[in-house]
Order: C-alpha cells, then structure tokens, then sequence
C-alpha cells in the first residue's frame, strides 16, 4: 500500500489550503445556525397563535366536512368570494395567508385509491402556514391510510375513525406538532452550501495529487518498481475514494452536530445521501480538473472560477428564481443545480412514499449521469495528454 | 551475464537516437557509457529499462527477456534517473521510505535499509527536510539513496554527478565504488570523462547512438595512434630548435607558444626521455616539464574527429 499511503500523505500536505474553505464554510454555518435557532424560538410562541384562511371547496361530502373541522382546531377560517382578483387581494393584504381549494371530484378519486391534490395559494415564508400544512397532511394521510386498508369503507365511518383517530393523538398531537414542525431550512441552506466548499476541497486536493502522481519524471521511475501499473492504479483510485468520502463526512458531520434537533428524521438520510452522490460527481469533476491543470499555482484560480460559477448559477448563494429563466435554463447543465434541487425537495419531504421521493432520486440519477461524464471527459483528457 | 542487449535500434522520427547498439555487461563490472549530451545514453537506458518502446533490438536482463511486466527482474535493479525524481510533499526520510517500501514491504527490514541509505549519502542531517530545501548536491545525493536503499543486485546511474558540486561529486563517485565492493553491478553513464576513467572498469563510448568503441580504459587508449603529450615551460627557443624537435622519433608535433611547448607523440616507448635529453643536450632553458597520459578524450577525437567536451 505504498502508493496509497503516498496519495494520503500528499493529500494531507493541502490541508492548510482546504481548511480556509472549511473554515469560512463552518463560520457561515455556524452563524446560521444561532439565527434559525432563534426563528425557531419565535416557532413555538405561533404554535397557539391560529392563523386566517379561506377554504373554498368545489364540492360538499362527509369527508371534506371532517376536514374542516379538524383544520379549524389550527387556523381561522375566512369567508372569501371564490373569485381570482379577490383571493390575491386577501393574499396581498395578509387578511389571508392560506388559500385552499378543494377541486371537484376530489372526494371521489381520493376514496378510490388515487393520487389527488388540494390546490394551495400561499404567502411564502409564513411560518404559521406549516400547522396547516401539517393538519391537511396528517387528515388525508390518515385517511389514505384507511382506504388503502378496508376496501369500500363509507365516507361516514372513515371521518368517524379519524375522528377519534386525530382527537386520540389530541395530547401528543401538540408535542408531535413542535417536534413535526422541523425546520428543515437550515439543513437545506447547510447542505446546498456544502456543495461549494466539498467541491473546492475536493478539486484543491485531487488536482494536487493528480499534478504530482501523473509527473512524468515520477512516473517513470515508478515504472521501474516491481509494482504493477494495475496495483498502482488501484491504490490511487482507493485513495481518491478515502477522500472524497471523507471530505464528505466531515461536512455532514458538521451539520448533524450543528442541527442536532433537527437532524433526527428521515430527511437527515435524504440529505447525506444527496451529498454522497454529490461528492462523487465533486470527485468527478475534481479528476477532469486534475487532468487539465499543469501547475500547482494554477490550482486555487481554477478551483475558484468552477466552483464559484457552478455554485452561483446553480442557486446555491442565491435563490433560483431570482436569477431568470435564462440562468435555471443554463444551470440546468449543472450537477450543482441538481444537488441544490434535490436538497430543497427534500426539505418539502413530509412523506416519503416511493411517490414522494422519486422526483429526489432523479435529481441524485442525474448528478450521477454527470459524474460519469467528467470521469470519461478526463480518460478522454487523460489519453490525449499521454500522447502529446 | 546482466545484461545483454542485441542490435538495438531506437528512432523518434527521422532521428536515430539508438543505432544497432549491442552491448553486455558482466557481473560485478562497473560498465561506463560514455558519450556527449544527445548521444542516445538516456535512450539506451530507458529501452534497457522497457521504459520505452523501441524499433529493434534485443534485450536480456539476469538472462531473462526484460518486458514492461518482468517484476521479477524489476525486483533486483536500482535505479537513478538523470532527472531527479523525488517527491516534493515527503521528507527525506520519507521519499527514501516510500522508493524501498515498492521493494521491500516487511517494515522492520525497511526501516533498517533506509537510515543506512541516508548514512551512506551523507544525509542523516538532513532527514527530516524536504527536497525544495536541499541544494543540487544534496539533492542528488537524495536521488542515489532512493535508488539504492533496497540493496539491488544491479545498478544503474544516469548522469548522476550533473550540476553537483565537487564535494558532493567525489562523495558520489567514491560511493559507487563502495556499491560495486558489496557486490553491486553497476552501470553509469556520464559526459565527464574523467569520471569514467575514474571509476568504471569497463567503457562503451557512444556517438550519435552508436557504439564507436569498448574495452577497458588501457585498452581503448590503446586503440588509438596517440602516445603522451609533454608540455614544457620555456620562454625562449629557435625556430630551429622547434623544427628539430619534431624531427625526433615518435613526436608528431610540437608547437611554442611562449611560455609553454607542447610537444605531442605518437606510441612508443622512452618518448619523454629522448625530449629530456633533446632539451639537455640543446640548452634550452626551462622550468616546469610534464608529461600526460592520452585521455578519453584523445580518444573520442581521434575516433569521431570532435571533442568530447562540450
Ligand atoms: N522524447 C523524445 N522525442 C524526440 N527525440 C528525443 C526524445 N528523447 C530524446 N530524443 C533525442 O534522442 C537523442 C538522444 O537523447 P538522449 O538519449 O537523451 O541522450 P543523452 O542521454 O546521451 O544525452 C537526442 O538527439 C535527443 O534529442
Ligand atoms: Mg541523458
């Protein structure tokens, strides 16, 4: 394992230059984790506080009626004209900030077993907005439940059993509902942020190695070592792994310590998934660099460009939506964009049915697609450099 | 029989940088090649090495074909490139460790090798510096211990006293020297011909990729028409004297450029004395008179018309 060793050590010389991007990146996260702690204290003081809504529902059945009971245990319900212009102003003015529609025929295909959807208008970033979204949530997949389980159950009995269902869980419900409401923004901006400093890590640590280990002179003399091209070549790319899963690790380690509140759902495992697969593209990217790169001190300046660049069209510094549809068209050629998309699904994730996590693991597929595209850009790269 | 290499050919192009070279190298030989720069010696080298792919040729390593894949006979070499090849991000200590840990994996034997490595280069001050901290000197003396740390049955230097300083140059060639005592067979290249006089006991002299001759250094000096050259300090002497110098037996030629007289003679026995006793008998005064012995040198001119210095 000489050669592995060899690549540990060469790795471990560039840590000085990768701490700064570990560093800031922990500082930013740190600091972002006092300000979300506090939001979340503001959370709780809402919990008794009901918000105003407006349910306008196309249609009238027993289902629907038990619903609105329930959800009038969390919001106030505001009669509004179900017209378009007068629902935005109520939106606009805040007299709202919920706006649910029940369409027609939801109650039949519901009870048939289909996948249907309320219509939501909503006021963005209202926290009070979650206990709704939790109610309806927890009443229709309750309700789900039951239909999937007693075919040709009667409306009737279904909001019986809910009924005593939610009102049972009425107690716990509370508690469930503050440790349910959490905030998943911190991880989302965390683990979305991660994707610059894992990607300059790893590009500062690869192109390094790479820069060193496709020396000629080196190489040369390796080759007049008992050691066979194919044991070389094995231990270099088990080195690679090491890093790259490390790097990884580290990160994520960070934002489980930071978020530890937070961090014991379902949704942590989504987003330490997501990282994974991203760090192998990361990995991915970094080899093609590494490949590319001719001198040490060329290094950090490329490091800088690719990673900045793919971070920010990617949304990862700013919202998606504020860059145009321009940039989502273009960055939509990126792995980040489909990191940072596959994070902020994951941070919606309140059920993780294969239905509700299949748009997630297309957006890990694609980045992995990526991944196997800069690994065979590189041997592309990789070939034409050895017969230059 | 180490190494034996048949009619080896080696083009990049046009240029022919190896041409139909044989050569054989006995065990226990300090085998010289000897060359100006570009002569085909690194080339040589490599294809001996199965670094490189070459256009003809065989060649034979402990009398077993050498491929790319022949670890076996990789296993007993040591090797020192003309460019040094150590990494930048390891010690001293270390870049010896990781060169002997591709031949000797058991750690205990490994550790013992090293530090008698960095004793035998002179290095034990320097064991924990890094190579950007070293000087050419040092730096080379670096390459060598990486080279041999794993006591190999063969070894082969390319160039390995370029840019070195005198001190560090001596301590290098006297080391070789050790090596080939304990055992080493050693093959060295080198432009300096001085260096291989000194230390080889057999000489290949390359041109143009091609072997223009072999033998040890009495032999190759033998092969030429030359005898010593004798230099004398006079300030003063006639044409005619001049003229009947070179009229003496065996003296090709003498030339007078005040102070010195150098007289050059061709093979033959008691040149020096018939040039002592011409100066004698004729008066002419002097002070300083010696006499050298032909050089590689003198024989690189003669054989290829050019000198061998750069
Ligand atoms: N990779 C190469 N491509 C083309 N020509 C080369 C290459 N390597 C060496 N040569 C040429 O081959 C000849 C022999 O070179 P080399 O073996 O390095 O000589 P030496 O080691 O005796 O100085 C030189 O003329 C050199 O220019
Ligand atoms: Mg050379």
């Amino acid at each position: 394992m000489q050669v592995f060793r060899l690549c540990l050590k060469i790795l471990k010389k560039q840590i000085p230059s990768m701490l700064i991007y570990i560093i800031i990146f922990l500082a930013i996260a740190l600091i972002m984790s006092s300000a979300t702690a506090n939001e979340q204290q503001q959370d709780n003081s809402f919990t008794r506080a009901k918000s105003n809504m407006a349910l306008i529902s196309e249609e009238n059945t027993p289902l629907i009626d038990g619903f609105k009971q329930e959800l009038g245990k969390v919001a106030n319900f505001v009669e509004l004209p179900d017209d378009h212009e007068a629902l935005q102003d109520a939106l606009y003015f805040r007299s709202v900030s919920y706006i649910l529609r029940v369409p027609e025929g939801f109650t039949e295909s519901f009870m048939q077993g289909e996948n249907v959807q309320l219509e939501k208008t909503i006021v963005p970033n209202s926290i009070s907005n979650t206990y709704i979204d939790l109610c309806i949530d927890q009443y229709f997949n309750t309700a789900r439940l039951y239909v999937q389980q007693m075919e040709n159950i009667s409306q009737e009995s279904l909001v019986q059993y809910l009924k005593s269902d939610l009102a049972v869980g009425a107690s716990v419900e509370l508690k469930t509902v503050s440790d349910q409401s959490v905030n998943h923004n911190y991880a989302n901006y965390y683990f979305n942020y991660l994707s610059y400093s894992l990607l300059s890590v790893l590009i500062l640590g690869m192109a390094a190695l790479m820069l060193v280990f496709y020396d000629s002179e080196l190489k040369r003399r390796n080759a007049c070592s008992p050691l066979s091209s194919k044991s070389v070549n094995l231990q270099f790319i088990l080195a690679i792994l090491v890093f790259t899963v490390l790097s990884c690790l580290i990160m994520v380690t960070f934002c489980i310590l930071f978020n530890f509140k937070n961090s014991l759902n379902l949704n942590t495992v989504y987003f330490i998934i997501n990282s994974f697969v991203f760090a192998v593209c990361g990995a991915g990217i970094s080899f093609l660099i590494g490949n590319l790169v001719k001198s040490h001190n060329a290094i950090p300046a490329i490091s800088n460009v690719v990673t900045l660049g793919l971070c920010f069209i990617s949304g990862v510094f700013v919202p998606l939506e504020l860059l145009g549809n321009t940039a989502i068209k273009i960055a939509s050629f990126t792995p980040t964009y489909w990191f940072v998309k596959a994070n902020n699904q994951i941070a919606e994730l309140t059920q993780f049915g294969f239905a509700d996590v299949e748009p997630i693991f297309s957006s890990m597929l694609i980045q992995i697609g990526f991944a196997l595209a800069f690994f065979a850009a590189a041997l592309v790269v990789n070939k034409k450099r050895r017969f230059d | 029989m180490i190494i034996e290499v048949n009619n080896l050919v080696k083009r990049y192009g046009d240029l022919t940088a190896v041409d139909h070279l044989s050569l054989a190298v006995n065990d226990g030989e300090v085998f010289g090649l000897l060359g100006p720069n570009g002569s085909g010696k690194t080339t040589t080298i490599n294809c001996i090495l199965s670094l490189l792919e070459y256009d003809q040729g065989e060649i034979e390593i402990f009398g077993q074909p050498m491929t790319p894949e022949s670890y076996n006979i990789k296993r007993d070499i040591g090797i020192v490139m003309q460019n040094v090849a150590v990494y930048n991000e390891l010690t001293v200590y270390e870049n010896i460790d990781y060169f002997c840990g591709l031949y000797i994996p058991n750690n205990k034997l490994r550790k013992k090798l090293v530090l008698e490595a960095i004793d035998f280069v002179g290095l034990d001050e320097y064991s924990k510096f890094y190579p950007k901290k070293l000087s050419g000197g040092l730096l080379r003396r670096l390459n060598i211990a990486c080279g041999i740390a794993h006591k190999p049955k063969l070894i082969i230097l390319d160039e390995p006293t370029v840019a070195v300083d005198p001190q560090s140059r001596n301590k290098i060639l006297e080391g070789i020297l050790e090596l080939n005592r304990q055992g080493a067979t050693i093959i060295y290249t080198s432009h300096y011909m001085e260096e291989v006089e000194h230390i080889c006991s057999r000489i290949m002299i390359l041109d143009k990729g091609k072997a223009i001759a072999t033998g040890t250094n009495g032999e190759l000096k033998a092969m030429i028409n030359m005898g010593e050259k004798i230099t004398v300090q006079s300030n003063y002497m006639s044409a005619e004297q001049l003229a009947k110098i070179s009229q003496l037996p065996n003296i090709v030629s003498a030339e007078h450029n005040s102070p010195l007289l150098v007289i050059k003679s061709s093979r033959g026995t008691n040149n020096l004395e018939t040039v002592l006793d011409f100066i004698k008998k004729e008066r002419i005064q002097h002070s300083k008179i010696y006499s050298e012995l032909p050089t590689l040198n003198d024989v690189f001119l003669e054989l290829t018309g050019k000198e061998l210095r750069d």
